[in-house]
């Protein structure tokens, strides 16, 4: 998985791309601290780039859900397509996570 | 890093008797006491076999055996394959030299001797090997307690002999497959009598695999024994194990879950789901995929679930398996996928003469994938007689 942030007024916008997988959790740190930037309302993940995501990958967005609550920071999953957007149906992640289709 | 040599031991093979000294001298200086001598190739195998030196300190120019020969030798041992071996030689041309390292030699240490660069190169030696051999204990440790962990984790599954009771009690032949992509994994299954017409059966996956996946399958399974009343009604008994897992599990933790009851008087097969692959149910050669969605076990106490019904008559079966079926990829980096797996179930169960549906269907995936797996298989195929 790679990803870029980008700065919105009062919000991050993260892009991801790629696989979202097992393998990405030494990554999810560097997404979690992202979350410190000042005057953080919004935190938007941008999962439109992403081709597949596994369990260990929704984990990690239930993990930033958590992380961004605890930081009074709404997370918003933006736009997930085709195998992702069928995995977080699946795993009913919009019941804990705002998904944005 | 600096590691105590106390007890390290060290040969010192050379034929000159001033070399000798020397060597000791400098040795004990460094705090190493354990130390024995030879004067010669010959003498000097003979010294490795009784007094088992973790480092030799050897000279190239010898009577009856040279010290090329000697290593060349212990290197054939697979016993002294890894025995550090530090020559010193006088001849400092560079074929020389590089007869030392072709003859199995770690390094050399040029006559005359210098004090600081011989202990500098002894001292690296002895450290090496030290880490060397902490390492090969401690992985030796891991591999038996992981085989003993391996052992206990199959022992979680339905016993093959209770599985074909079961079968007979249902009227079911109950198929199924379980790998671990390493020694420990995150799936398991089972099966429940929930009355005298009412059999239920469980799949469930935690997030990731290996150990800490491994760790939260026994979790789990301590949780099967109570509660037993609500095993008939799949939505209560997920709702359950969601809770009892929600208290136990950190952040990033979770499983998908399947689990039906199937009841053979009125042919109804009651469900719910909790994330899991969607079955497979087969009737009468159509295949329909179940609806197995539902929040995750183990992240809200607020998960609530919903059971659903279908009949599954005679003669038809069910698919419960995890999700690496479908996700695991081919050498051509393309995974099986749900249409691959349709087709390939639709094939197996059109074929009247196969004893081992689960074998056929599996025929196909492990052909295209490499093993170890990337991610825990479980399958588990109920036949209706």
């Amino acid at each position: 998985m790679e990803f870029h942030a980008r700065n919105l007024a009062d919000a991050i916008e993260a892009r991801l791309t790629g696989r979202l997988e097992f393998t990405d959790h030494d990554r999810l740190r560097d997404i979690v601290a992202l979350l410190d930037g000042p005057n953080l309302r919004r935190f938007v993940v941008d999962v439109s780039g992403l081709d597949f995501i596994d369990s260990a990958g929704l984990g990690m967005i239930l993990i930033l859900q958590e992380e961004a609550e605890q930081k009074k920071i709404k997370l918003i999953v933006r736009g997930p397509r085709d195998d992702v957007k069928r995995s977080i149906d699946l795993a009913k992640i919009g019941e804990i996570v705002s998904i944005e289709y | 890093m600096t590691i105590s040599l106390d007890d390290c031991r060290v040969l010192i093979v050379d034929d000159n008797e001033f070399n000798r000294k020397s060597l000791s001298l400098l040795l004990l200086r460094s705090g190493i006491r354990n130390i024995a001598f030879a004067n010669d190739g010959v003498d000097g195998l003979a010294k490795v076999e009784s007094f088992r030196p973790d480092l030799v300190l050897l000279d190239v120019a010898m009577p009856r055996m040279n010290g090329l020969e000697m290593c060349r030798r212990l290197r054939s041992d697979a016993r002294y394959a890894d025995l550090p071996i530090l020559f010193q030689t006088a001849l400092d041309r560079d074929e020389e030299q590089v007869a030392c390292f072709n003859a199995g030699g770690n390094d050399f240490i040029s006559k005359p001797i210098r004090p600081g660069e011989c202990m500098a190169r002894v001292r690296h030696q002895l450290e090496r090997r030290k880490l060397f051999i902490d390492l090969t204990v401690f992985r030796e440790r891991v591999e038996k307690e992981l085989r003993h962990a391996h052992a206990m984790q199959l022992s979680l599954l339905p016993e093959p002999r209770r599985v074909a009771e079961l079968g007979e009690t249902y009227g079911l032949e109950i198929y199924s497959h379980f790998e671990t992509s390493s020694e420990l994994g995150g799936d398991l299954w089972s099966v429940f009598e929930v009355d005298a017409d009412r059999v239920g059966f469980l799949i469930v996956d935690f997030a990731g695999h290996g150990i800490t996946a491994a760790i939260n399958t026994f979790r789990l399974h301590t949780l099967f024994e109570r509660s037993q009343a609500r095993r008939g009604e799949p939505a209560e008994w997920l709702t359950y194990l969601n809770a009892a897992l929600k208290d136990v599990l950190p952040t990033g933790q979770f499983a998908t879950a399947f689990y039906c009851v199937l009841d053979k008087r009125t042919n109804l097969l009651t469900f719910a789901g909790a994330g899991a692959p969607n079955p497979i149910l087969g009737v009468g050669g159509d295949l329909t995929l179940l609806d197995s969605s539902g929040l995750l076990l183990g992240i809200s106490h607020h998960a609530r679930y919903r059971t659903q019904q279908v009949t599954l008559p005679p003669g038809g079966f069910l698919l419960l398996y995890s999700d690496a079926l479908l996700e695991c990829r081919g050498t051509d980096g393309v995974a099986f996928g749900q249409e691959a797996v349709l087709a390939q179930v639709r094939r197996t169960a059109a074929d009247d003469g196969v004893l081992d549906p689960v074998a056929v269907l599996l025929k196909p995936f492990f052909e295209r994938v490499t093993r170890p797996l990337r991610d825990d298989l479980t399958l588990i195929w109920i036949r209706r007689r």
